[in-house]
């Protein structure tokens, strides 16, 4: 919202500079995003004396004059000006641009302005150093007939915007954008501001003289309202004003709406614009002429009603938006914007002033079906001042009056069907505002901070020994405060948020302070992640619906058919249509995104939340508060993702490259496992079709068979949709289960090591190319019982010296036990592990 | 006999062929004498030889030592200056997740605990109990996405915003992806019992334009401290302690008020950031924050009467931003290799 200095300082002198005004108004809760200048720049003009004037030698009309632009000596600096006008004269005080000045210059015809600086120049023979200029030339009025000529006493050599800022007519203006908060309706005018502006430098508040009219009068004779609606209507004035000639505003008023941002129209729009710039309440004036049957009704569509409005746009307004109508037709969407139908224009002579107060919710419900916000519904749905329909009415009708020489009706239409509204009392126990801010201000002291806004004690009484209430009334302008907390804020804030006293000391609650364990874990794992060489990403959760539903996978490895991506329905664009139900596809785009920058060698990590709308949740994110998700129809959980593609590192001297395969992505889940110590994890591995992203890999279940998610090669599909070109490895993990089944490192008891020496064992069988070595790896460990300690294998061949179709593994076998062993008992063992890989795998021993 | 100034390998053993080696060694060839002398005089002259040859060989030894000592000073047989071979190629943390642990860090060493929560919730956490009323201008201060409401009913689900008291756990209410993390203030008040201290980190999402200045979604951290004789002073003193740990010592903060739903009073806290190299200084908003309203409190059966409180909210992003240079905030999701390096 823009305020304008100059229409502020009407209302309340401060005496501030701009920056300790918007410093004031932003440590009091109106901030100040910005402070611009408007109107012309007078920098550089000075106030100079004529002392000369000489007809110039070679030019009939122009004169030299002599400008002294010193200050105050006799001897002062003079310059020589040609200058053409037919009003200059010896002895004249004029605003003079010395060389050197930039000054915004009218262009032509067509009053657009272009900057020209002044310099010294040779006029037909003679030096002219500088300009002695015309008010219409700086931009500060009209006259282009000849020299601004100033007063006598204009002091010489001081900048003509002073010397003008001294007089009260400074031309230019300093425009504050204030973002005002949705709580402070009241503010949003420059009676508002200057009220808070007021209250927080001790000022004296000035309003403009205005006399109410009377009810009724001639002016309810002339014209009927009806509120039908009186919930979304509570109050409607009207005035009249007759006879008016709409011309063009005087240049006072033009200047006023151009600070804040308006295009000046005609004098009677004018008018209504600034008076809600002024005082907050919006004002709408029709043609008289054009409302039918010289009545108003307010009244609530029932069904979808086509207006015109004011900007020329053909709108469709829906069931229940609040309609002002003449006797035949809707005139205006209320509040929010008028009907061309009944607009005024040039040629209006009569003119109807609508001052009401519209319900907040009505109006902003009708702005939002109708997506437009205008100065008037932005202030009808923060709430404007309950009372201050006929304040505005009359002021309006005055101001046109006096402008367009119309006639003021006497009388006033005032319809309240429901009578003037009580004013809100809300008590006030000074002893609270003083617990809750920390302060030690007396009863007295908040009085007269609540009383320069407005509120007015209606009374105190001792409610108990010690503790005194005060009944405050508040004004029928601050809708925002209805309880006792709003009166505490408006003392924290009339006394100033920096004049709290931060305490020496602040207490420490009696209750240990919780971390779920999940999260400790997981920053570790991300500094371990890091330290394996992976990068952490972060991406959109947001992706276009189809890409989404290529990558819901079936939950737990079942189908639920009523399954499908989670979709705003209120998207930014497609491109961001669904939520994510995996991390996978930000994952191959952060990959493409780097791979289009030659990054050949990727390894990546995320953490972040998946999504799917299902009709059977599952628990999701981690948090104490939170275990199962609250919305019936979406799960949502924490997944953490890894992926690898390209070369695993750069080659070296010593290294050689190597690209990422299947092991380095198993490896890494691994290790992810014996960090977080999950134990008796499962992999299951799956082939083509098992599941939408991934060609082949393995299910990881927990020991209870929880599903702990799944590594694997991403299918070619997947990869060639992100422009992928080779292979690549991925892990999506679920984050919660994973959490659930690590083993604290705090539970764990130590258990020392063994004391006796472990016998190793080498141990090399030839088996069939399809049997898997999981499976030789269970048999040993299944055969080799409690004495076995490890089996490793550490060699995998086929080729010359191993059958055809055929596979040599061999394991390295460790055994040990709470005795030094027999080699006899190690033989027998390693007997019954080769007995029974024989059996089950048809294994043979390499010889 | 001189082995002061044997240089190298080839000096070394010419000086051992001149004075020592068994053939034409100067020394042997003293041997060579004794039969020649007189039987008495073999005995003095044999010892004096012998003396002769140990310092021969001492020195030959010395020099030889000297040698290796100066070989070894110069390095062993390895070009020391190949590179090294790195343990694992390199990875990095993303700044946005190093920020908001380091926010949540330092709260926890204040004595915070932290949650967690859901990314979409219902619109009674992330508005109703926040003290948002329906149709209320406060809404616009965040632009939602909704999602569908249970069921799945096609064209029934426009965004209305009812959250009446009785509408708080029906299934009908809007479906909104969290535009705050402050929805959880009231997930930790309906399952617990006071005191609350509690940060809350977490992603949030706002319907916004995207720009070098706004992006869909951003991450933010919540705090909330609820107990008996919680004042407004506590919260400015918790706050400017924070900005002193977290942007050094010499930070300076205000607080000026500001209008958030949820707390009353309400304010926000700008730290003077000083862009360096002449570049001048400017107030910085950094977070919001304020008593927390009672309205909030009664949502969550919390008697206002007897407990007051403070809570604050801080966008991430923006901080990471300031912090690291960085002026456009889609940096922080594009994933570029060469951004994530750098950190």
């Amino acid at each position: 919202m823009k305020i304008s200095r100059h229409w502020l300082d009407q209302y309340v002198a401060t005496g501030l500079s701009d920056e300790d005004l918007a410093e004031t108004l932003t440590m009091g809760g109106l901030e100040v995003d910005a402070a611009e200048q408007a109107g012309p720049s007078l920098e550089g003009v000075v106030v100079g004396r004529v002392e000369q004037v000489r007809p110039h030698p070679n030019a009939d009309r122009l004169v030299l004059c002599d400008v002294r632009l010193g200050n105050g000596s006799d001897t002062g600096e003079t310059a020589q000006i040609a200058c053409g006008a037919p009003n200059v004269a010896e002895g004249q005080r004029v605003p003079v641009a010395p060389a050197g000045t930039e000054l915004m210059l009218p262009d032509g015809d067509d009053g657009e302005r272009a900057p020209v600086t002044i310099e010294t120049t040779d006029l037909r023979g003679e030096r002219s150093e500088g300009m002695i200029c015309s008010a219409h030339e700086l931009g500060v009025g009209e006259d282009a007939s000849g020299i601004m000529v100033l007063a006598s006493d204009a002091p010489v050599g001081w900048p003509l915007a002073d010397h003008l800022a001294e007089r009260g007519a400074a031309p230019s203006d300093t425009v504050f954008n204030i973002d005002l908060t949705p709580n402070r309706p009241d503010a949003a005018s420059h009676i508002g501001v200057a009220r808070d502006l007021a209250a927080l430098t001790d000022a004296e508040l000035e309003w403009p003289e205005v006399v109410s009219p009377e009810e009724g009068g001639e002016t309810a004779e002339a014209v009927s309202v009806q509120i039908e609606d009186a919930e979304a209507c509570p109050r409607y004035a009207a005035m009249l004003v007759r006879s008016v000639e709409n011309t063009e505003s005087p240049a006072w008023l033009k200047a006023r709406l151009t600070a804040v941002g308006l295009q000046p129209r005609n004098a009677v729009v004018d008018v209504a614009n600034f008076v809600m710039h002024e005082c907050g309440q919006p004002l709408h004036t029709f043609d008289f002429s054009k409302i039918r049957g010289e009545k108003i009704t307010v009244r609530t569509a029932g069904e979808t009603t086509p207006l015109t409005t004011l900007d020329g746009t053909r709108r469709e307004a829906p069931p229940g938006t609040l309609l002002v109508c003449d006797a035949e037709r809707p005139v205006a969407l209320a509040g929010v914007m008028g009907g061309a139908n009944s607009e005024v224009t040039a040629a209006t002579t009569d003119v109807l002033i609508e001052s009401a107060y519209f319900a907040p919710r009505a109006i902003r419900r009708a702005a939002k079906a109708l997506d437009l916000s205008t100065d008037a519904s932005y202030r009808f749905e923060r709430g404007v001042n309950r009372n201050g329909q006929v304040w505005a009415a009359a002021r309006a009708a005055a101001l046109i009056a006096e402008i367009t020489a119309g006639e003021v009706v006497p009388g006033l239409v005032d319809e309240q069907p429901q009578g003037p509204p009580e004013l809100r009392t809300v008590t006030l126990r000074p002893a609270r505002v003083n617990d809750v801010l920390g302060t030690d201000l007396s009863p007295s002291e908040m009085g007269s901070l609540l009383t320069s806004v407005g509120m007015k004690v209606s009374g105190d009484r001792p409610d108990e020994p010690g503790e005194t209430t005060f009944s405050y009334v508040i004004p029928p302008f601050r809708p925002d405060i209805t309880r006792e907390e709003d009166l505490i804020e408006e003392v924290a804030r009339l006394h100033g948020y920096d004049r709290i006293p931060a305490p020496a000391h602040v207490p420490l609650p009696a209750r240990p302070p919780r971390e779920d364990p999940a999260r400790r874990l997981r920053r570790r794992l991300r500094h371990r992640l890091a330290g394996m060489g992976l990068r952490e990403i972060q991406t959109n959760s947001m992706l276009p619906i189809e890409q989404a539903r290529q990558f819901l996978a079936p939950e737990n490895g079942e189908g639920a058919p009523n399954d499908d991506v989670a979709q705003t329905l209120n998207p930014i664009s497609e491109a961001m249509a669904a939520l994510r139900p995996r991390l996978l596809p930000g994952a191959l785009a952060a990959m493409r995104f780097n791979r289009n920058r030659g990054q050949a060698g990727l390894r990546l990590f995320e953490f972040g939340h998946v999504f799917r709308r299902t009709d059977r949740p599952g628990p999701t994110i981690s948090g104490e508060a939170s275990r199962v998700m609250p919305l019936r129809c979406y799960a949502e959980r924490e997944a953490l993702l890894m992926a690898l593609a390209g070369p695993v590192r750069p080659g070296g001297w010593g290294t050689d490259a190597r690209e990422a395969d299947f092991y380095d992505a198993k490896g890494l889940v691994g290790h992810v496992l014996a960090f977080l110590r999950v134990e008796d994890a499962t992999m299951d591995p799956f082939g083509t079709g098992a599941d939408p992203n991934f060609a082949y890999g393995l299910r990881l279940a927990g020991p209870g068979g929880a599903p702990l998610g799944i590594v694997g090669k991403v299918s070619e599909g997947d990869a060639r949709s992100f422009d992928l070109e080779g292979e690549v490895f991925a892990a999506e993990l679920r984050w919660e289960a994973l959490a659930e089944a690590a083993a604290p490192v705090r539970g764990r008891r130590y258990e020392p090591p063994r004391r006796f020496p472990a016998v190793e064992r080498d141990l090399a069988v030839v088996v069939a190319q399809n049997v898997p070595a999981g499976a030789l790896r269970r048999t040993i460990e299944q055969a080799g019982a409690s004495l076995l300690a490890g089996a490793r294998l550490f060699d995998v061949y086929a080729g010359e010296g191993v059958g055809d179709g055929c596979k040599s593994l061999a394991f390295a076998l460790r055994f040990q036990a709470d005795r030094t062993l027999e080699d006899a008992e190690v033989d027998a063992v390693v007997e019954r592990i080769v007995s029974s890989l024989e059996e089950k795998h048809d294994a043979t021993l390499r010889g | 006999m001189e082995a002061e100034t044997i240089e190298n390998e080839d000096e070394l053993e010419t000086f051992r062929v001149e004075y020592l080696g068994r053939k034409r060694g100067k020394v042997g060839a003293l041997f060579d004498r004794i039969p020649e002398l007189d039987p008495e005089e073999r005995p003095a002259f044999g010892k004096a030889v012998n003396a002769l040859k140990e310092d021969a060989q001492a020195k030959l030894d010395a020099a030889r030592e000297r040698l290796q000592q100066e070989k070894r000073a110069a390095g062993p047989d390895l070009d020391l200056t190949l590179p090294g071979r790195p343990p694992m190629p390199a990875g990095s943390l993303h700044p946005l997740r190093e920020t908001l642990g380091e926010v949540s860090g330092i709260f926890e060493r204040f004595g915070f605990s932290v949650a967690e929560g859901p990314e979409i919730e219902d619109d009674w956490h992330n508005f109703g109990a926040l003290n948002f009323p329906p149709d209320h201008p406060a809404r616009d201060m965040q632009d939602t996405f909704f999602l569908k409401k249970h069921g799945y009913k096609k064209h029934e689900d426009a965004p209305t915003g009812d959250d009446s008291p009785q509408q708080r756990s029906s299934e009908n209410q809007d479906v909104v992806l969290r535009t705050h993390t402050s929805p959880m203030q009231i997930r930790v008040m309906e399952t617990d019992e006071p005191p609350f201290r509690v940060v809350v980190p977490g992603r949030v999402y706002r319907n916004e334009a995207l720009s070098y200045k706004s992006y869909c979604l951003f991450y933010q951290v919540e705090g909330l401290y609820v107990d008996e004789g919680v004042s407004m002073g506590h919260l400015k003193q918790t706050l400017s302690l924070f900005a002193r740990s977290f942007f050094g010592e010499a930070v300076e903060t205000r607080f000026r008020p500001s209008y958030f739903p949820f707390t009353e009073p309400s304010a926000e806290m700008d730290i003077w950031w000083d862009a360096g190299a002449g570049m001048g200084g400017q107030w910085m908003e950094i977070l919001g924050c304020g008593m927390v309203h009672p309205h909030v409190l009664e949502s969550a059966d919390v008697d206002p009467e007897r407990y007051t409180g403070y809570a604050f909210g801080m966008g991430i992003d923006r901080v990471t931003m300031l912090r690291h240079d960085v002026t456009d905030i889609r940096t922080l999701y594009e994933n570029d290799v060469r951004f994530l390096r750098q950190f």
